[in-house]
Formats: C-alpha cells, structure tokens, sequence
C-alpha cells in the first residue's frame, strides 16, 4: 500500500502527490478538450483567478478582509501592459515588475490599514479601489480610458501560454502554500484569531499583518498581469468593485483559510460565468413577469450567486472543501471499516 | 468664480444633503452600538426605500412626505427578515462572516431591484413642491430640502425620546453596553437587537425615501451611501449618534464645498480620502472611544 509507506514529510506527503496529480491532469486537459475558447478563456482563467483568490485568502488568513483586491489586480495588470508596450520591456519581466509594483503600493495601503479592524479595513480597502480608478480615469493618454488598450502575452495564445500560466500560477500557489505552512502563516492565523493575545505571547502583529498585505498584493499583482496577457487587453474596468469582490466570493465559497478553498471556488464560479449564460434561453418564460429587462439571465443569476454566498457562509462556514473532506473521510472510514470486518471475518 | 453668496449656498445645500447622510448614519450607527454588526448592504436599504416610496407615491396616489413613513415600514420589514434569517446565524462568529453576508445582500437586493424596476432608470419621486425655493436674498433653498430637514428632525427627535425616555430603549443602552449583563438582567437581547436592526433600518428607508425626492435614482445608487455613511461614523464616532448626526452634517458640507471648489469628479473620491486620512491618524475614528 502506498498510503502505508512511510515517505519523507514535505517533499512527497500524500498531499505532494496529490497535487502533482492534479496539475498533471489540468496539463492533459487540453487534450480531450479542442475548443480554443475553452482552454483559453475558460481554463486559463480558471487558473488565474485561482491565483487571485490564493492571495486573497491568504491576506484574509491574517483576519483582513479586504474590499478593494481588484486595486492590485488592476495596478499589476497596467504596470504589466504599460511596461511592455510604452518602454518595449520583454513582457515576462513586466509582469513579475507589475507584481513588485503592485507590492509597493500594498505596502503603503497595508501600513494604513495594519491597526484597523476588520470593518474599517474593509472600508479603506474599497475605497482605495474607488480613488485608484478615480485618479487613473483622469490620465487618459496614458491608460486608455475606457476603451483601454491592447497587450502582448508572455508567449503566444492559446495552448503556449495555458501551460505558461499554469507553470506560474503553480509554482506561485505553491509559494502561497509554503508561507501559510511557515511560521508566518502560523502568526497570521495567530493574528486572526485573536489580535490581543497574540500581541501578548510576543507576535508583532503589526509586522505579520503588512507581511501578509505586501506578499498577497504581490500575487494578485500577478494575477492582473496574467490576466491582462490572456485576454491581450486591459482596460479600465479591472478596478470595478466587481473584481475586488470575485476572489472573496470564491474563497468563501471554496473554503477560508485552506489551500485547496480558492482553486475550487474559482473553478466554480469561473463555470458558472462561463457557462451558466449558455442557460439564459430557457429563462425567456420568465421575462414577461419583469418588462423592464430586456434578458432575466444576468441579474437572476446575481441573485443567486447572492444567496449562494449567504447560504455557504451560514450553513458551510468552512466551504465546499469541507464537504469534500467528510466525503473523503467517511470514504475512507467505510473502506478502513470493510478491510477490518474482512480481516475478522 | 467663487462669490461668497455662492458659499453661503454650498454651505446651506451641503448641510441639506447632510440630512439624508445623518439618517443614513444613524440607522447604521445605531445597528453597530447596540449589535457591533456592521452591515455594508445598509445603502441597498436605502434604495428600497427610494423605490417603495417611488410606488406609494406614483401607484397609491399618496402625498410624497406620506410615502416617506410607508418605505419605513416596509424597509423596517425587510430589516426584520435579513436579521432573523441571516445577520443573526453568524452572530458570534469570525467577524469577517458578517461581512460576506452583506456582500451576498447586496447582490440580491441590487438585482431584485434591477429586475423589478430597471425600466425606471434614474426617476425621481414627483414631488408637488418641485421647482420652488425659498429665497432668502441671494441664496435659495428648494422648498423639498426645506421639508426634508424638517423630517429629520422629527425623525431625530423621535428616536432620542425612544432610546432616553422609554423602557425599551433603556433595555438597547444597557445592551450596548453589556449584552451579556443585561441578558442576566431578564432583558431578552434577542428582541432588542432585532428591533434595533429594523429602526435602524427604517431610519435606512425614510433616508431613500428623501433621496428618492431630492435626486434622481436607479437600483445601483446604494454602494455609494453605505461608504459615505461609514465615511460619517468614522469621523463621528462608532456607536455615537449625536456624532452621527454631527458628521453627516460637516460631510454634506465638505462634499457639497469639494463639487463647489474642485469639481464634480471629487464628489464621491472625497469620501474615501477623508476616510483614509482619518483613519491613519486615529484608527478609532475621531471621536471613537479608545480600542476595546
């Protein structure tokens, strides 16, 4: 039995393998799947924002929640596009500058925002997000507005650059991993627990908490220029509220505080934005009852992704993947309990 | 060209709109003190409110300033269905949860709207006073912002004889300031926080009724009130309504002076600067009581 075998901790614990699985069966995908669209507006996405939601939920394992994360999005996603097109840089490089830059800015936004507690650090966070597009919206010239602009990619589109992002977004989640399992992530979960007595046993909260701001905005810094690569194209929109809001519907959805929360969140929602307009034609019986919208898929499946996030966070608090779990052990427990009768019988 | 009669008004108008924010405020901040539940979803409240005074006013047939005390009621309702089937689950867990609640209930309560009422895209509630002012030399006030304050004060003046005069409103102080106390005390706080949330939502609903009257409406103006509402109790003092009261009347005035001064783009970007600016030098906000 390979379970039995007694393997290095961290280099290949169960967990290990069962990653590498999963990333070797997202590699094949694209195999069984020959839609253009698919792999790269659907899949690619997919993992992009499962990098926005990690650094999200990695910011939110510290106790700050924040309103305002497409702010980084955003900044990440220009610096990256405006480095490559207006100063000729290789756009790998502006992408990983875009990440830095938008750790710079965090830093300055998480030094206001390490003593506020967690609705007054809601509130800043979002308003960062409302300024940022209302200074960004006076230049223009140089961010194109509202129409925006176009971007080159790392490497070429579809298949290069699905395998491309998914190298990045791997390893990046795996660093995410790393400091959650660190003692970092230990103070951060200190912190969110309860400020006071970690403040007592010795943790510089202070410290841990901008710790968690500058390494979170850094990825999703990464993940706007990502995601800016993948459609070839920014524009001014990233810094809707909707896009602050995204990461924080998947990590809630997913799971808090886990590894695995935002990557099953953003493969959730991903689909449900992807495929669930494909719907929208069978709601036509209902438009008659609502004359002023001329198509009833969009707003009512935003009042269902509203409840949905009510009902997770009241009867799942630990999300989906908590489900998973207890279907995994009681599996377990149900194969552990079949082997023991047999051994008796 | 800035004359000082043009001042004088900005002044008068700011302190005008100032009355939508302090009612706006002191329903949230009336929520925090009592429950230290912060709902974001408290400008969507608003909204409701706009729209069901929208459709007392135009459908019914009544007299605008009588729809006002319909869309409390009803929003009043709708406050006490969102605090018995929702804000009141999570009570007691992580505070983030709160949050992701009114996050969802902003999302319901937006596209409901859309849905219901998306054909009357920036309407206003007719209002028989519309188009006249009160002149007082140079300056002029409309006679529906006239009205407006007078409602607040009547409303204000209501919910101060409620909380310092009445039995119920001492069992909310003494709850603000020990729930656990007084739940041994014999005062069921299961009770008082869900009448406390549906006034505070009803102050929510009579703001939308009189934004509803003043400005043009659609069912996504609620975002912003809500961050001008915490803009307003962060300068004001959480849990303290003469505070509340106290800064939505300087913040009419500071947004209404920036539009004169700076222009329209910093209506709302003034909100969240000041709120920045004075929650880096006073993480309690600037009359707040010291920490925990």
């Amino acid at each position: 039995m390979m379970s039995n075998l007694k393997l290095p901790k961290g280099i290949l614990s169960r967990k290990f393998v069962f990653a590498l699985v999963v990333l070797g069966f997202v590699a094949i995908l694209p195999l069984f799947v020959r839609s253009d669209y698919i792999i790269g507006q659907v899949f690619t996405v997919m993992i992009i924002f499962a990098l926005y939601a990690s650094s999200w939920n990695l910011l939110a394992s510290s106790g700050q929640g924040s309103l305002g994360h497409a702010a980084f999005l955003g900044i990440g996603g220009f610096a990256s596009a405006l480095l490559a097109t207006k100063l000729g840089m290789p756009p790998i490089i502006g992408l990983f500058l875009g990440g830095l830059m938008s750790a710079g800015i965090g830093f300055i936004i998480g030094l206001a925002c390490v003593r506020l507690k967690a609705w007054f650090l809601a509130m800043v966070t979002f308003g960062f997000s409302v300024i940022a597009i209302t200074i960004i919206s006076q230049f223009d010239s140089v961010f194109g507005g509202m129409i925006g602009f176009p971007t080159p990619s790392i490497v070429p589109q579809v298949l290069p650059f699905f395998y491309a992002t998914l190298v990045i977004v791997a390893v990046s989640i795996g660093v995410i991993y790393w400091v959650m399992r660190s003692k970092w992530g230990l103070a951060f979960r200190a912190v969110r627990e309860n400020e006071n007595e970690a403040k007592m046993i010795g943790i510089n909260t202070g410290k841990y908490r901008l710790l968690a701001f500058v390494i979170s905005t850094f990825f999703a810094g990464l993940a706007g220029g990502l995601y800016a690569q993948s459609i070839l194209f920014i524009q001014i929109s990233i810094f809707e509220p909707y896009y602050s809001f995204l990461p924080l519907i998947m990590v809630v959805i997913g799971g808090l505080g886990t590894i695995e929360g935002p990557i099953i969140g953003s493969m959730i929602l991903v689909s449900i934005n992807s495929f669930l307009p494909l719907t929208d034609k069978y709601l036509q019986p209902l438009s008659p009852l609502f004359p002023g919208v001329s198509n009833v898929g969009p707003p009512l499946r935003l009042v269902g992704l509203g409840l949905f996030l009510i009902v997770v966070v009241i009867f799942l608090p630990k999300g989906i993947t908590s489900l998973l779990h207890k279907a995994y052990n009681y599996l377990r427990e149900d194969t552990s309990k079949a082997k023991r009768i047999e051994r008796q019988g | 060209m800035i004359t000082s009669a043009g001042l004088a008004e900005t002044l008068l108008w700011g302190v005008a709109n100032g009355c939508i924010y302090v009612l706006l405020a002191t329903g949230l901040n009336l929520i925090f003190g009592v429950m230290k539940l912060v709902n974001f979803a408290h400008g969507q409240l608003l909204m409701v409110g706009a729209f069901v005074a929208y459709q007392t006013t135009v459908v019914a047939g009544l007299n605008p300033y009588v729809s006002i005390f319909v869309a409390m009621g009803v929003v009043a309702l709708i406050g006490v269905l969102l605090e018995t089937f929702a804000f009141r689950k999570v009570r007691g867990t992580d505070k983030l949860n709160e949050i992701f609640i009114s996050l969802g209930l902003i999302y319901v309560f937006q596209n409901v709207a859309t849905l219901f009422w998306a054909q009357d895209y920036n309407i206003r509630i007719p209002s028989p006073l519309s188009g006249m002012s009160l002149s007082l030399g140079e300056i002029s006030l409309g006679y529906d912002r006239v009205l407006a304050m007078a409602v607040v004060i009547i409303i204000l003046v209501g919910l101060v004889l409620l909380t310092k005069k009445t039995k119920f409103g001492l069992a909310m102080r003494a709850t603000s300031q020990r729930s656990e106390a007084s739940m041994l005390m014999g005062i069921n706080i299961n009770r008082v926080y869900l009448f406390t949330f549906a006034l505070g939502a009803a102050l929510a609903g009579a703001a939308g009724a009189l934004y509803g009257i003043l400005f043009p409406f659609n069912p996504a103006i609620g975002a912003l009130p809500t961050i001008k509402a915490f803009a307003i109790i962060i300068i004001g003092g959480l849990g303290s309504i003469p505070g509340a009261v106290v800064g939505g009347l300087l913040y009419g005035i500071a947004e209404n002076s920036a539009v004169y001064l700076l222009g329209g783009i910093w209506q709302d970007a003034i909100a969240f600067t000041l709120l920045i600016i004075v929650l880096v030098i006073r993480p309690t906000g600037l009359f707040g009581e010291k920490g925990e």
